[in-house]
């Protein structure tokens, strides 16, 4: 009994406890409403929009910038760390260019991608995969090298040689750690997003918070960052349903 | 794999096998003859050789010079199966016990799986992961995958130094066992000299890289522990070991 009141009902006690408080606070006025509209108010343009169809059409797009973005630049990501996990040559030819890439704030080729590549999905989806690239990079490759050498000799004792050995003892290997940068990557796709809609767009969650605050429509702000708050959260829990079930066999991931 | 009639086992000839690692000459001049089908047992202190002997045999270190036959072929050139089983059973713990058992074997080897399973006494295991086995239950099951593919040579990498006591002996009866049905040739490098006369046709002890006694032991099996030719044989080889070390004079 107090055990799922520990797991279940505490863990949610503090938000609604916020909720509450600013909830009261708004309808005293303490503020102006504009400035700090109520939870009802910010509920109520959370209606309107997704009646309209205007919230659907944003996150729409925002969606596909995420998805290809993490697509293009989390599969270069992953190929590059498992080519260079997996062969000296390649290490020595790529990392320290990665590696200096790596070291500027992705975000800082903002102004750079729009001019190259202009404002339309491209500059875009181009930051989001410069973004998600370097986390899954990382620790692709960390995880390939750092498969257990015994498995690896073992392995090619027993006749493993070329992609066996790699689908059967290095990727299984690697892919705990390949999770923790996928699931890293997700709040770097995000970040990215938000920053690159709230710049130079037409469209997307970015855009919709950018010109709500324009005409001062503060709820439509909050409803956004609630909406990219959401969004992250199922993002990662896609993500772990994807870890607990790849990594079933692995003891920390048991039930 | 008591019905295949086919013969296993293959003959191993070393000659003047030597193997350095830098400066350090680990092994010098190993000469050893390894009949077809014959249980060895390699005994040493560790950083003796043998390990890194038991390594050339399995081709996973080059040697310096000298030769290494199996069945008067170079070992490039040998069909001869060779399997080993390590002392950390290196079980891989993404697989499950079945799955590691048939690792990289082609075609439909899930029947001949299980049956070896059941030789090593854990078909109910089947579906197990690895992480959930105890230590000598993973052994078993590296022995499995060791047998499945019918070995000519079944190396042994001090394969029961971790276990307990009562396992080990568990584990040696079976292994004895497995090895008089099959008649592949085993290599057994140990540091437990009783385990090496109790399973060994031949035990050879490596010093500083040497081989410096080289017995025969062709007591009857199965072999009880306590049998006092087995405890003298025992006994020689371990005080011959002793006699060695100058640090250990009382």
């Amino acid at each position: 009994m107090s055990n799922t009141f520990q797991k279940q009902i505490l863990p949610w006690l503090l938000p609604f406890v916020v909720l509450i408080v600013w909830q009261v606070v708004s309808m005293l006025e303490v503020v102006s409403p504009s400035l700090f509209p109520a939870p009802t108010a910010v509920l109520e343009s959370f209606y309107d929009l997704v009646v309209s169809g205007t919230l659907a059409e944003h996150i729409q797009i925002s969606l596909y910038r995420a998805f290809v973005g993490l697509l293009i630049g989390g599969s270069i990501g992953l190929l590059l760390g498992i080519l260079n996990g997996w062969s000296k040559w390649s290490f020595f030819t790529f990392d320290t260019s990665i590696q200096m890439v790596r070291n500027i704030p992705h975000l800082a080729l903002l102004p750079l991608a729009i001019v190259w590549l202009g404002i339309g999905e491209t500059s875009k989806i181009f930051l989001v995969a410069l973004g998600v690239m370097f986390p899954i990079y990382i620790n692709t490759l960390h995880g390939i090298r750092s498969v257990d050498r015994g498995y690896v000799e073992m392995g090619r004792m027993y006749g493993l040689r070329g992609w066996q050995l790699f689908r059967h003892v290095y990727l299984p290997g690697a892919l705990p750690s390949i999770f923790v940068g996928l699931r890293y990557a997700l709040g770097v796709m995000w970040l990215t997003l938000i920053v690159a809609e709230t710049i130079a767009t037409s469209d997307g969650l970015g855009y919709l918070a950018m010109n709500a605050r324009q005409f001062m429509q503060t709820d439509i702000i909050i409803v956004t960052i609630i909406i990219y708050a959401l969004f992250g959260k199922l993002a990662d829990m896609i993500a772990q349903v994807g870890e607990k079930n790849a990594l079933r066999w692995h003891p920390n991931y048991r039930k | 794999m008591t019905n295949s009639t086919e013969e296993h086992g293959v003959r191993i000839n070393v000659s003047q096998l030597q193997k350095s690692f830098g400066d350090n000459e680990v092994l010098k001049d190993v000469d050893l003859t390894i009949e077809k089908g014959q249980f060895i047992a390699i005994v040493g202190k560790s950083g003796s050789g043998k390990s890194t002997l038991l390594r050339l045999v399995a081709g996973l270190e080059q040697p310096t010079n000298g030769t290494l036959l199996f069945d008067d072929k170079t070992i490039k050139k040998t069909d001869a199966s060779v399997t080993m089983m390590y002392q950390d059973s290196r079980l891989l713990p993404w697989k499950t016990v079945i799955d590691n058992v048939g690792l990289g074997l082609k075609g439909d080897w899930k029947d001949r799986a299980l049956s070896v399973l059941q030789a090593v006494g854990l078909s109910e295991f089947q579906k197990e992961w690895p992480g959930t086995l105890s230590g000598g239950q993973k052994q078993r099951v590296a022995l499995a995958r060791a047998l499945i593919r019918e070995p000519d040579l079944l190396m042994l990498d001090e394969p029961l130094s971790a276990l307990d006591a009562l396992t080990r002996t568990e584990m040696q009866d079976l292994i004895e066992q497995i090895w008089r049905d099959n008649q592949f040739t085993s290599l057994l490098v140990t540091h437990d000299v009783r385990e090496a006369v109790k399973l060994a046709d031949r035990i050879v002890l490596i010093e500083d890289g040497e081989i410096t006694l080289d017995l025969e032991n062709p007591l009857p099996r199965p072999r009880d522990v306590t049998d006092e030719r087995l405890v003298a044989l025992e006994k020689q080889v371990t005080s011959r070991i002793l006699e060695e070390e100058p640090s250990t004079s009382h």
